[in-house]
């Protein structure tokens, strides 16, 4: 008798499960439009802003008693190439529907997600004797990159057969950290001098990080019958982000670990924060900081390093010649494709493990030609420890048309684009300080048509 | 003042709400993935088909396995062997083998000894076998005396048994081993004497006659003269399986042979009358096989086969008589050409068929007469639309998993990597219950899924060639098929060159058949 089994699974296709797909981008595009400031150059250009203090801890107003910072949220995210939001995601009711159908055209070969998002929570001033200002602060920021080969999702929405005769790369890079930040620190007003510093208490919630030596995994269809190899060489360390891939049925069913936002966890780290302000004349202010330096953390909650090692082809059926000619009873041409998964079979091992902080850099001035105009000069620089660094440096102009409006622009100049245009709009009515600042404004108002997303808005009062 | 804060308050009110409100992240509660299309290429099957195996299987199951003889240079050979026909000498030693009482009616007699028809025994040496002497005393005396065997000695002394009998009485010997006697006997007949004496040692002829019994008697040797006896030998039937099969076509093998090995061990000339040979077709009609210069022929053809010579010393020798048909002396490979399915011999035995009166021969208790016939095939031939059909039967009642309503089509490639000289067309007819034509997997007729290797000056492959088939089919066309009971496989063999060439299958050509699929699916 000769039996033909077909295994499938309504909604999975083939092999690939969706799963792994929907989770991979939902995680890169959920997260990007939460994500804030790698560059914050306006924010920067606005030291009488309570919040710009986070860019200098020496930004402080002079003639101010206390501060109590109300929520902020800095987004800073872009997408390599021009793929937007709506590129993927369209509504139907009230339904999100993921169609990468437009998307994948606009892809690179290599597609990289930068994320970076500050939310201060709450931050306090207070002008002690002597012009010291003692500052604390909360702040939950998340930060990192995602790289990922544009045959990680063509292959799963077009299914392997495109690529038959080909190997294609599935293997996602990932460096992703959440965590919670606790600052104090305090400034000193020397006159023409201020100087700043600040220790930042890291307390990590979750994090991602593959690993670089251990990076590959392939898909190979062969363009004889369509014989599937799959090759991994693929680790990654996650604090209470993913717990277990199981890879025993179709696709992968992916472990969340508890990802719990409490305030405080073993995952312990510390930063550094130095700034400087000079006043070289009436008119003119020169500052420079250093953001932090020799920030780390160690994570050892949930902590565990996950490893797919192993090469495996799957030919199909192999069935015995003789039982062929002998006309066999039973010939078993089931299809197990689940076992293909089993190459994956991750293995997992409790092991902590330590992430950097990208180190930063602002410097600048500003001229103030007179009560109501003036003109900045901000340079950003970012480094991680083993990525390239990364130069912008912005021209900004500042108009205050009443004691409690100003609105502003940048013109500024980085790695991703030449012509960045940045506007900032600061209401001050009395104690109240309200700010909207972005440094490329084409991107601040319509995230889901654009690539990149860069803004800053919050809320303090000051006294 | 009042009234100068209200317009910056609200609208900084206004903007937070507004950033606020572009972080929300309700949109990604509900994602799904989209209806799209994707096609899935994946592996189904792959299987090697050994050239060896599948002739094992052509040929009747019930064949032993060395019916396919795999020669050093990886031809192979088939050969159909007919029983073999033997005639051993205990069908010969049969003559004393059971009990022959033989009654003394005078003091001397003369018994023949009971050798088969025209045999005359003069030496014989005793394998087994017993006597009994029986004598009665009649007489008012005592008598004694002994029974006499003159032919028979053992280490050079003539068999003698004594006895003593009272008056009235009789005497019974027990059982007298013969093993180790020595036979000799110059005209086949045994004599019997008794030697009994009175009182005075006087002999006597005694009223009642003594009687002597053998039994059980068996020879490692007898010498004789054997003179013209017929006797049968063998008449069997050869099945040639490979033109059994449901295979059709035009079917040559290149020089079949017929051979008969005749292994003898009997010391006399034996002839071999063939009193039939003939091979019978597709059609149950008989064709003779003819040949030219391998028999004598009188009334039939024969054969004289060689024997162990008494002459020279020869005892205990087999010798061989070896007879070829081939396409060089006998009319067999036109016969096959036809294709036929069986081969059926009688051959007769002839001894001392010459008749010579003076001829001396022997058998030990060990000689034998074999014959065989066996027809032998080197696969090396060529075929020509040479087609079979088969039913495999089918269950796709697991495919009940698969959901194909969401499959748009599939794409089945079907690939051969063919390292044997033979080309195979293949359609399959999918059937419902009543064995009706569902579908066909080939929509334009059979398809040349196996293509020949290519072969050298020998008929031999060299290569591989490959065949690609894609077999597009609709998932409404695919549904009806999964409704199919049975399929009905029919396949025509070509060797290389459309069958114009000889070529030699070898042990080691395969065939890899293997399958994949492309499924485009709605997700």
């Amino acid at each position: 008798m000769l039996k033909t089994n077909l295994y499938y699974k309504k909604g999975l296709p083939g092999c690939f499960s969706r799963s792994i797909w929907v989770t991979s981008f939902l995680l890169v595009f959920l997260s990007a439009p939460k994500l804030s400031a790698q560059q914050e150059l306006m924010l920067h250009s606005l030291p009488d802003i309570w919040h710009s203090n986070a860019t200098n801890p020496s930004f402080f107003s002079a003639n101010k008693h206390f501060a109590l910072g109300l929520p902020g949220v800095s987004l800073v995210g872009s997408q390599s190439g021009n793929l937007t939001y709506n590129d993927i995601f369209h509504k139907e009711g009230d339904r999100t529907i993921v169609d990468f159908s437009n998307a994948l055209d606009k892809m690179d070969l290599q597609n990289t997600v930068l994320i970076e998002q500050r939310i201060e929570t709450v931050s306090l001033g207070l002008l002690l004797p002597g012009k010291i200002w003692l500052q604390a602060g909360h702040a939950n920021r998340v930060c990192g990159s995602i790289t990922y080969p544009k045959t990680l999702p063509a292959l799963i929405w077009e299914g392997n057969a495109p690529y038959i005769g080909q190997t294609v790369d599935i293997a996602m890079q990932a460096k992703l950290s959440n965590w919670n930040e606790w600052s104090v620190g305090f400034a000193k007003d020397f006159g023409k001098f201020k100087l700043g510093f600040r220790a930042k208490f890291l307390y990590g919630i979750a994090a991602l990080m593959t690993d670089d030596a251990h990076k590959t995994a392939t898909v190979t269809t062969s363009d004889d019958i369509y014989q599937l190899t799959l090759a991994t060489d693929y680790g990654f360390h996650s604090s209470s982000l993913i717990s277990s891939i199981d890879t025993t049925q179709y696709g992968f069913d992916v472990k969340f670990g508890k990802y719990n936002s409490k305030l405080f966890s073993k995952n312990k780290g510390l930063a550094l924060d130095i700034g400087g302000q000079y006043k070289l004349n009436e008119s003119v202010t020169l500052d420079f900081s250093l953001l932090d330096l020799g920030g780390k953390i160690k994570w050892k909650e949930e902590s565990n390093y996950l490893i797919s090692q192993g090469s495996y082809e799957y030919e199909g059926g192999i069935l015995p010649g003789e039982g062929i000619i002998e006309g066999w009873d039973s010939l078993d041409l089931s299809l197990k494709l689940d076992t293909i998964n089993d190459i994956f079979n991750f293995q997992k091992k409790a092991e902590e493990f330590t992430t950097t902080i990208p180190f930063r850099l602002y410097a600048g001035g500003q001229y103030e030609l007179n009560k109501k105009i003036s003109f900045g000069l901000s340079t950003y620089f970012q480094k991680s420890a083993d990525e390239k660094g990364v130069l912008a440096i912005g021209a900004s102009a500042r108009w205050k048309p009443l004691n409690w409006c100003s609105i502003g622009a940048m013109y500024s100049v980085n790695k991703q684009s030449a012509a960045n245009l940045g506007l900032h709009l600061v209401l001050t009515p009395g104690p109240l300080q309200v700010y909207f600042t972005s440094d490329d404004v084409l991107y601040a108002f319509s995230i889901k048509n654009s690539s990149k997303v860069n803004f800053r808005a919050g809320i303090s009062l000051i006294f | 003042m009042h009234k100068r804060l209200s317009l910056p308050i609200a609208l900084a009110i206004t903007l937070g709400l507004a950033f606020w409100s572009a972080c929300k992240k309700s949109d990604f509660q509900n994602a799904e993935l989209s209806d799209h299309q994707a096609e899935f290429a994946f592996p189904l099957f792959t299987t090697e088909l050994i050239l060896k195996n599948l002739l094992f299987n052509l040929v009747n199951d019930s064949l032993s396995s060395d019916t396919i003889f795999m020669n050093p240079d990886n031809t192979m050979t088939l050969f159909y062997s007919g029983d073999v026909a033997e005639k051993p000498a205990s069908d010969i030693f049969k003559f004393l083998d059971g009990t022959l009482p033989i009654l003394m009616t005078d003091t001397v007699i003369q018994n023949p000894i009971q050798s088969p028809d025209g045999v005359t025994i003069r030496v014989a040496d005793i394998l087994a076998g017993r006597i009994l002497m029986y004598i009665k005393n009649s007489t008012p005396d005592t008598i004694h005396g002994y029974f006499e065997i003159p032919q028979l000695s053992q280490s050079g002394v003539i068999f003698q048994h004594p006895f003593v009998v009272a008056p009235g009485l009789f005497y019974l010997s027990d059982t007298i081993s013969l093993i180790g006697y020595h036979l000799e006997s110059s005209n086949n007949t045994l004599t019997f004497k008794y030697f009994a004496y009175g009182p005075n040692n006087v002999r006597l002829k005694v009223p009642d006659f003594p009687v002597a019994v053998t039994s059980g008697l068996k020879f490692s040797y007898v010498e004789g003269y054997w003179g013209f006896q017929w006797y049968k030998l063998t008449r069997d039937t050869i099945e040639i399986d490979i033109n059994q099969t449901e295979l059709k076509g035009d079917l040559k093998i290149k020089n079949p042979k017929v051979t008969m090995r005749i292994s003898n061990s009997w010391g006399f000339p034996t002839r071999g009358q063939i009193k039939f040979l003939s091979f019978i077709g597709q059609h149950d009609e008989v064709i003779p096989l003819t040949s030219t210069g391998v028999f004598e022929q009188d009334s039939f053809n024969y054969v004289d086969f060689n024997y162990p010579s008494w002459l020279l010393g020869e005892v205990g020798q087999t010798k061989y008589t070896d007879i070829t048909l081939d396409a060089s002396n006998s009319n067999i490979a036109e016969i096959f050409n036809s294709q036929p399915t069986r081969l059926i011999y009688e051959v007769d035995g002839i001894s001392n068929a010459q008749l010579d009166p003076n001829l001396i021969g022997f058998i030990t208790d060990k000689s034998t007469i074999k014959l065989q016939l066996r027809v032998e095939l080197v696969l090396e031939g060529s075929v020509r639309n040479f087609g079979a059909e088969q039913t495999l039967n089918l269950d796709f009642s697991e495919l009940g998993s698969l959901d194909s309503a969401d499959i748009e089509n599939v794409e089945f490639k079907l690939v051969t990597e063919n390292g044997a000289p033979i080309s195979s067309n293949v359609q399959v007819y999918f059937r419902d219950d009543a064995q009706h034509n569902i579908d066909s997997l080939f929509l334009g007729g059979p398809v040349t899924l196996i293509k020949s290797a290519p072969i050298n000056s020998e008929g031999i492959a060299t290569g591989i060639t490959r065949t690609e088939e894609f077999i597009p089919m609709s998932a409404a066309r695919f549904d009806q098929i999964r409704t199919a009971k049975d399929a009905l496989l029919i396949t025509s063999f070509t060797t290389a060159n459309d069958g114009e060439t000889y070529v030699k299958l070898l042990s080691t050509d395969k065939i890899v058949v293997k399958m994949g699929v492309i499924v485009r699916k709605r997700l």
